[in-house]
């Protein structure tokens, strides 16, 4: 294999390789990467700043959607504890009036049953004087005494 | 016929002498400076103008470099970063020395096919990274081939082997890819050589050949594989010897 052959093959292409790498190295690319390395970074830096901003703005869009949101809670709660209130407070005047007219309605009623005890008591003396007057006429038809009204009274309330 | 040997022989082309040691150019060095020149071309053209939102060259070009970055954070971390041109030199060097020694032409020549020029860019990279671990750890630097909490004696043995695998990269890394190249080339120069021989069977010219000729053109694809491939390992390894001397463990 002429590979092997050290002694004609080894430092020719040791030379030259050297040349040819240095020359690579020093040259070409350290001419031309760094250039490219610098563009790559800046355009990573450049995507990497547009993705912060979009962040930011997304945060920004958020916290305002919460405001929002919290805003709309509060009011929604004021609404809803103004609906109650004057939930409460209809029922409350509904109550006193009915209350009220509980109570007039209820004086009524008492004051007519007194008038109904009154008249019935009324009646039932007149009832009684009458049968009692009755009695002393039959008393005295029958017996040809007349009795005292008082007595015929106690004897038609003792028959009762 | 051909020997299949004969495509590594080294042709001088212009005979030199440099105190006292023969430096002739011959047919590698050309083939070496073949390759400089096509990577020159494909950068200079690559970075003429660099720009945010890039051409097809240049993406071209930042594509082969972004994977040497990515290889190097992965391997070394964010200190790699700065070896990056080195290890994207010895990378597309060797691609190219490789995929240049792929054209099928009775001249063409691969230098990355003879263990002095593999050995020589094993040598780069062996060199750096004693440069770059004594650099950057002194003398502790040899705490790399350390067994961490072994005892004395067990650990001196370790130390011995470990130093003397450590002063074997060179060797491994270099007849890897010369190996690799060799045998690539003298298979397809073999199956070749069928090609004529079966091809001009006197009373069917030809028909014959038609076989061995599809076996190298699958041989071929697999060898650009194998160029490709070759040169990933070697910058691989490169980084993965350098990850040693810049991070210890």
């Amino acid at each position: 294999m002429p590979q092997f052959d050290f002694g004609n093959v080894f430092w020719p292409q040791i030379f030259w390789l050297a040349a040819a790498f240095a020359l690579l190295y020093f040259g070409v690319v350290r001419l031309t990467l760094p250039k490219l390395g610098k563009v790559m970074d800046a355009r990573e830096a450049s995507i990497s700043g547009d993705l912060e901003a979009a962040k930011a703005a997304k945060e920004t869009a958020d916290a305002v959607n919460e405001a929002y949101q919290a805003e709309m809670n509060q009011s929604r709660e004021a609404a809803r504890s103004a609906i109650a209130e004057a939930k409460a407070k209809a029922a409350k005047s509904t109550e006193t009036r009915l209350a009220k007219a509980g109570a007039k309605s209820d004086a009524t009623l008492a004051e007519a049953e007194a008038r109904i005890a009154k008249a019935v008591a009324k009646a039932e003396t007149e009832i009684a004087n009458a049968a009692a007057v009755n009695a002393q006429a039959i008393v005295a038809k029958l017996t040809g005494v007349e009795p005292k009204l008082d007595a015929a009274k106690s004897a038609v309330a003792a028959r009762n | 016929m051909a020997n299949p040997m004969q495509q590594f022989s080294v042709e001088t082309i212009k005979p030199l002498e440099v105190a006292g040691y023969d430096v002739s150019f011959t047919n590698s060095s050309l083939w070496m400076f073949l390759a400089l020149a096509a990577i020159s071309v494909f950068l200079f053209v690559g970075t003429a103008r660099p720009q945010l939102v890039p051409g097809r060259w240049q993406a071209a070009t930042e594509y082969l470099y972004d994977f040497i970055r990515k290889m190097l954070d992965e391997n070394v971390g964010p200190e790699g970063r700065r070896y990056a041109p080195l290890i994207f030199s010895i990378f597309i060097f060797v691609l190219a020395c490789n995929l240049l020694g792929m054209i099928p032409w009775v001249g063409s020549f691969t230098p990355t096919s003879h263990v002095t020029v593999t050995f020589g860019l094993a040598m780069i990279v062996f060199v750096t990274v004693c440069v770059v671990g004594v650099w950057r750890h002194g003398l502790h630097f040899m705490t790399l081939f350390w067994p961490k909490g072994a005892n004395p004696f067990l650990g001196a043995f370790v130390f011995s082997i470990e130093f003397l695998s450590f002063l074997m990269r060179p060797f491994t890394l270099a007849i890897r890819l010369f190996a690799n190249m060799t045998a690539g080339h003298v298979m397809l120069k073999v199956f070749g050589t069928f090609v004529v021989t079966l091809g001009s069977f006197g009373a069917l010219p030809y028909v014959f050949g038609i076989l061995p000729l599809a076996v190298v053109v699958a041989l071929t694809a697999l060898e650009v594989l194998i160029a490709v491939v070759q040169a990933y390992v070697f910058a691989l390894l490169a980084s993965l010897y350098l990850n040693d001397a810049v991070n210890l463990h």
